[in-house]
């Protein structure tokens, strides 16, 4: 009832892990119930070891949190060791997210991606807003185009592209993440925020700033989502505040394939698995079926005032 | 690594709140079941599960068991999460992810052990202290018990009940001991009530815990704490809650340890504090 299609990758269900916030590798999916979770998307891998950002790096705000984790990872050859051997023994598809800070940096992650089995997708993270470096294949769509085209002559498998909301105009960066071959695009990453605490005249967080993240970003993220889907004919991943069934299909409805989940897990671990029990229950309740949810949106006619 | 499997979240049902001071209470939970053996200092993440709490839960240590499939948590009211889970009656649901973290070894009964809490530090040590008796090791079992008056020795009386050596301290000298926490166990350091050799064992405030890092350090005493680390998950995946750790520890492989999984508790040699 669940099964979903992102391009030719077939999977158990839309909802999705996000990258950053199940975990390095497939431990955490203990927490899930087999069928719930369409793929298993890891944290940001790099091509050499990054410590990550020093503590404090999350804050909570009414309505989400905002984090500056800093990428830490153990970097590419560590993942290939000890990560990718495990990948092999998961029974879902799994999705490995590359970050870097130049476009041989990206080339270099998918194509040791490519080579992996366990891996079933590549996403490039070209959005982090809490790293130095990179920020212009966020923002500039001829960066964009240059490092997805360069990514995609490597790639021997999906290439989903993850979009940074933090532009002005995201149209513009989907159709050239698109043109320049992307399979899929994930939108978006988080809003780059500031947390203040005013006694001691210091942000919250030692980077400065962070990601915003929870369900506080969700009617941006689906306002994104829906102008995405109006210029791109690609499969859209959705991520953005989603934690229970009623945001998944919100996000359908605008025009999402799929829908990651995030924040959510931190204080459930399962909730993936009890949202996907809850669409089940809803599709089945109300006879629908995920496929004539999709981009079913039906947008107001303009009114002249 | 993420949290061992054995971790499971589930839904908890409030049994009873009962105040042990005037800004704590502890909070006893019905679980659908338990598992076999706890090491004191494992914690729980909890929330309310009506929404009625902020998006992160709150990581607690286990207080006691006090009955079967019963657990509680010594909170005190502090912020959004705690007040959330304070106002909750009895029988509301509480989303409960446990039990999570490595947990204080028990010592052999040889050895003596020195437990050193302030405020809702004392979380840990009431299973240690419990473990402890068990293994007939009572005699040389010491807990220090700190607070800024006699009214915050929260629950003091469960562990003045049990057979260890329970020491209490007040900085304003209204119970026990007249001073900070760390001065009863210089004290008790100097007219060799304890000797130098125990295991040390720490929990509590930030102000303490890097005051009994320098004082351990200093004196190169076998010392462990248990940290207090704003936690994001609780469980291994967000990389929220770093801990610097010592090039030359059994963590020094990696600068940064992960306070909820690769802790919370952590021998001073291994971890910068
Ligand atoms: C603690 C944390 C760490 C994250 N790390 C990454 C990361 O490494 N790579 C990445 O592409 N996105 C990362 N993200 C962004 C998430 O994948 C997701 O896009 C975002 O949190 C929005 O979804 P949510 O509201 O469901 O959490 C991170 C988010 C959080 C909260």
């Amino acid at each position: 009832m669940l099964r979903t299609q992102i391009g030719d990758l077939s999977l158990p269900s839309p909802l999705l892990t996000a990258s950053g916030t199940f975990g390095h590798d497939p431990a955490a999916l203990a927490f899930l119930q087999p069928g719930d979770l369409g793929a298993l998307v890891l944290k940001t891998v790099t091509p050499e070891p990054r410590p990550g950002n020093p503590p404090q790096r999350m804050a909570e705000f009414p309505g989400g949190v905002l984090n500056a984790i800093g990428l830490e990872n153990k970097g590419l050859d560590y993942w290939r060791r000890e990560v990718a051997p495990q990948l092999e023994q998961v029974s879902m598809p799994v999705v490995a997210n590359a970050g870097g800070h130049s476009v041989s940096d990206y080339v270099a992650m998918v194509q040791a991606f490519s080579a992996m089995r366990g891996v079933a997708a590549i996403e490039l993270n070209l959005s982090c807003p809490n790293v130095q470096g990179g920020i212009q294949f966020s923002t500039d769509q001829n960066a964009l185009a240059e490092v997805v085209a360069a990514c995609k002559s490597q790639a021997q498998k999906p290439l989903w592209v993850k979009l940074s909301p933090n532009v002005g105009q995201i149209q513009p960066l989907a159709i050239a993440a698109a043109e320049a071959g992307a399979d899929a695009l994930t939108v978006c990453n988080t809003l780059m925020g500031l947390l203040v605490d005013w006694r001691r005249r210091r942000p919250i967080l030692a980077n400065g700033t962070g990601g915003m993240s929870g369900p506080a970003v969700k009617p941006l993220a689906l306002r994104l989502v829906w102008e995405v889907k109006q210029v791109v004919d690609v499969p859209i991943v959705a991520s953005g505040g989603a934690r229970c069934a009623d945001d998944v299909l919100e996000y359908l409805v605008a025009g999402a394939t799929a829908v990651q989940i995030g924040t959510a897990s931190f204080r459930r671990p399962q909730a993936i698995s009890e949202i996907a029990q809850e669409l089940r229950q809803i599709l089945e309740q109300e006879d629908l079926s995920l496929q004539e949810l999709r981009a079913s949106l039906v947008w107001p006619n303009p009114v002249s005032c | 690594m993420v949290a061992a499997p054995s971790a499971a979240s589930v839904i908890a049902l409030v049994e009873e709140h009962r105040p042990v001071g005037p800004d704590a209470f502890l909070l006893q939970l019905a679980l659908p079941q338990l598992p076999d053996s706890l090491a004191p200092g494992v914690f729980a993440m909890l929330s309310p599960e009506d929404g009625s709490g902020p998006e992160i839960a709150r990581p607690f240590s286990l207080y006691d068991c006090p009955g079967p499939n019963q657990v509680s948590f010594l909170i005190q009211t502090l912020g959004c999460g705690t007040r959330a889970l304070a106002a909750l009656p009895p029988g509301s649901a509480v989303r409960c992810t446990f039990p999570l973290g490595n947990g204080f070894q028990v010592a052999a009964a040889e050895r003596t052990v020195v437990m050193v809490a302030g405020g809702v530090g004392s979380a840990p040590f009431l299973l240690y202290a419990q473990k402890r008796v068990a293994l007939g090791a009572g005699a040389n079992t010491h807990f220090f018990f700190g607070a800024r008056s006699g009214e915050r020795l929260y629950d003091r009386q469960a562990f003045a009940s049990l057979a260890i050596c329970s020491h209490f301290a007040t900085d304003d000298g209204s119970l026990g001991f007249a001073g900070n926490v760390l001065a009863a166990v210089e004290a008790a350091l100097a007219d060799n009530t304890i000797p130098a050799e125990a295991l040390f064992l720490a929990c509590g405030p930030a102000g303490l815990l890097h005051g009994f890092a320098s004082f351990a350090r200093a004196r190169k005493l076998d010392a462990w704490l248990s940290l207090e680390t704003y936690m994001g998950c609780g469980y291994g995946v967000c990389n929220a809650c770093p801990v610097p750790t010592e090039a030359a520890g059994a963590l020094g492989a990696w600068p940064y340890a992960r306070t909820c999984t690769d802790g919370p508790v952590f021998s001073l040699r291994d971890i910068q504090f």
